[in-house]
């Protein structure tokens, strides 16, 4: 689980971010996320996986898909995660560890 | 119309009653879940709530009951075509015709008191699961194959994952590797041959299973299940990861954040 | 408003068990149920997960009533409520055939400690539950409101399926 220090990081993008757990796997929400600029919307929810599924070391997921300056496969739609939906493009080999770098090589994609 | 389900009365005294309050979630309404939603019809069940978000087609003709060719020139929502069929069996059932991914209606999925899984992919599947586990309904899922092999074989299963009990996971039913593969494929499933027999086969063993679920004919009692079938020998056999799981607790589905809402608001 | 309890056979089964227990004095046991919450079409889902049994010498000897617990009692009720995120539900037996309902002192009393849930966890429902042999009633205040109202259906999963709240 994320430290107190790791979760203030991310606050700076973000609008309160909340540790959760749920079957095994470990999220952090990310409310409001602001995003690279040239991203439709400019802030969205995101959910951010630091543990591994479906073939991902972690992943970035967000509450709908996000126009940006590159095309991105969004091969993950209406994924199930705590009661809500979510969207991931493909973008992978993104190891675990410290969340603040884990979420700037996953926003790489829409730079 | 007195006198329908005469011939199911061994089931027991208030077993009319209890079929006509449940209420059955099927997810996915093709080749498994149109048979499922005729036989429960069939059976007396008084309320569904059907997910589908595809309409009929062509290749579904060779499967789904109770399609038809007007139905793929009008473009019928599957769900539609299962509220036909369930309503000219049972007139007075309550049908939710859901024509979008589960996924989009947490509120009714979670309105049900057991949901048939009837979907492609190891990860809607486990998707589907962790659902039902957070609403601690019992989760039905049927599926078949059909394996290129000298020259072909078919087989298929119905996995039962009861709350409080050994889950997919446990049974070896869906394993990390496969949703990794899925994953690897860009979560592509589907499209798979099929065939009405042997999805009739696991659909009727599903509804079985239901059945003894809540109106135990027998002796025999088990919640969570792994039924293989053969479809080559024709024999539906429990699979023996069932004997070394339920000897265990399910290690999965343990912490109380697992169940309910996390963002649920008065 | 609907208020659908469902728990599983197996907590239902170990809840009954201890309440069951005979105790040196109190006629009756209780217990907590620690629960989660979720909305669904026809209402609100409450769902148990964790039983909190009471040891013999969290009770009160008081005549008076079947069953008095203690202040340890309910601190252990409410610290597992703001450790978890939980909903409370208290538990007793009325060990009978049929659907229980509750004494006008498990009224009283239940609308006396049950909100007393909300000074840990406002934002949540709370109630109490009745089970019987083969049956189940209960009552749930949700949050602010001043009256309980009835749960509508308790469900136990399992194999078979328990439908308690119901004649048959």
């Amino acid at each position: 689980m994320a430290g107190d220090g790791e979760l203030r990081e991310l606050g700076q993008l973000c609008n309160g971010p909340k540790e959760f757990a749920e079957f095994d796997r470990n999220y952090i929400l990310l409310p409001q996320l602001r995003l690279p600029d040239g991203c439709t919307p400019a802030a969205v929810d995101a959910l951010l996986c630091l543990s591994a599924r479906d073939g991902y070391p972690t992943r970035l997921f967000y509450a709908q898909q996000i126009a940006s300056k590159n095309g991105l496969n969004w091969n993950a739609q209406n994924v199930a995660i705590l009661q809500r939906t979510w969207f991931a493009y493909s973008w992978n080999y993104v190891a675990s560890g410290r969340p603040i770098e884990v979420l700037a090589q996953h926003l790489r994609a829409l730079r | 119309m007195r006198g329908v389900h005469i011939r199911q009365s061994f089931l027991g005294e208030h077993t009319e009653e209890l079929f006509a309050r449940i209420r059955i979630g099927v997810v996915g309404l093709g080749g498994g879940g149109s048979h499922i939603a005729q036989q429960s019809a069939y059976l007396g069940i008084g309320r569904f709530a059907f997910f589908d978000p595809d309409f009929i087609d062509v290749p579904n003709l060779n499967r789904t009951v109770g399609a038809t060719r007007a139905d793929v020139i009008a473009k019928t929502p599957k769900v539609e075509v299962a509220e036909r069929m369930v309503k000219s069996a049972n007139p007075g059932a309550e049908v939710w015709a859901i024509q979008t991914e589960w996924q989009k209606d947490f509120d009714s999925l979670r309105a049900c008191d057991v949901v048939f899984g009837c979907l492609d992919g190891f990860s809607q599947r486990a998707q589907l699961e962790e659902s039902c586990r957070r609403a601690l309904i019992p989760l039905i899922d049927i599926g078949m194959d059909v394996h290129k092999c000298d020259p072909y074989s078919i087989s298929g299963q119905v996995v039962v994952s009861m709350p409080g009990e050994p889950c997919f996971r446990c049974l070896g039913f869906i394993r990390d590797k496969d949703l990794k593969e899925e994953g690897r494929r860009y979560g592509v499933a589907g499209g798979n041959p099929q065939v009405v027999w042997s999805n009739g086969v696991l659909a009727s063993t599903a509804i079985g299973v239901f059945v003894q679920t809540l109106a135990p004919w027998c002796r025999i009692r088990t919640g969570s299940r792994f039924i293989g079938y053969d479809g080559d020998a024709f024999t539906l056999e429990h699979d023996a990861r069932l004997k070394v799981a339920s000897q265990a607790q399910c290690k999965h589905f343990t912490n109380i954040g697992d169940l309910g809402d996390p963002f649920w608001k008065p | 408003m609907n208020v659908h309890f469902k728990t599983t056979v197996a907590l239902l089964e170990g809840i009954v068990a201890d309440l069951r227990r005979p105790h040196p004095f109190a006629a009756e046991r209780a217990g907590f149920i620690g629960c989660k919450v979720s909305r669904c079409r026809t209402g609100t889902l409450i769902l148990a997960h964790t039983y909190i049994s009471l040891p013999d010498d969290w009770y009160v000897d008081d005549q008076r009533f079947g069953c008095v617990f203690n202040s340890q009692a309910m601190r252990a009720a409410m610290q597992f409520a703001l450790t978890n995120d939980a909903s409370m539900f208290h538990a007793h037996l009325h060990d009978h055939s049929g659907l229980p309902w509750f004494s006008r002192p498990d009224i009283r009393e239940s609308a006396r400690y049950v909100p007393d849930f909300w000074n840990v966890k406002p934002m949540l429902p709370h109630g109490t539950l009745v089970l019987s042999a083969d049956a189940a009633a209960g009552l749930c205040w949700y949050p602010k409101a001043k009256k309980p109202i009835r749960i509508s259906t308790i469900t136990a999963v399992g194999c078979p399926m328990r439908f308690l709240g119901s004649t048959f």
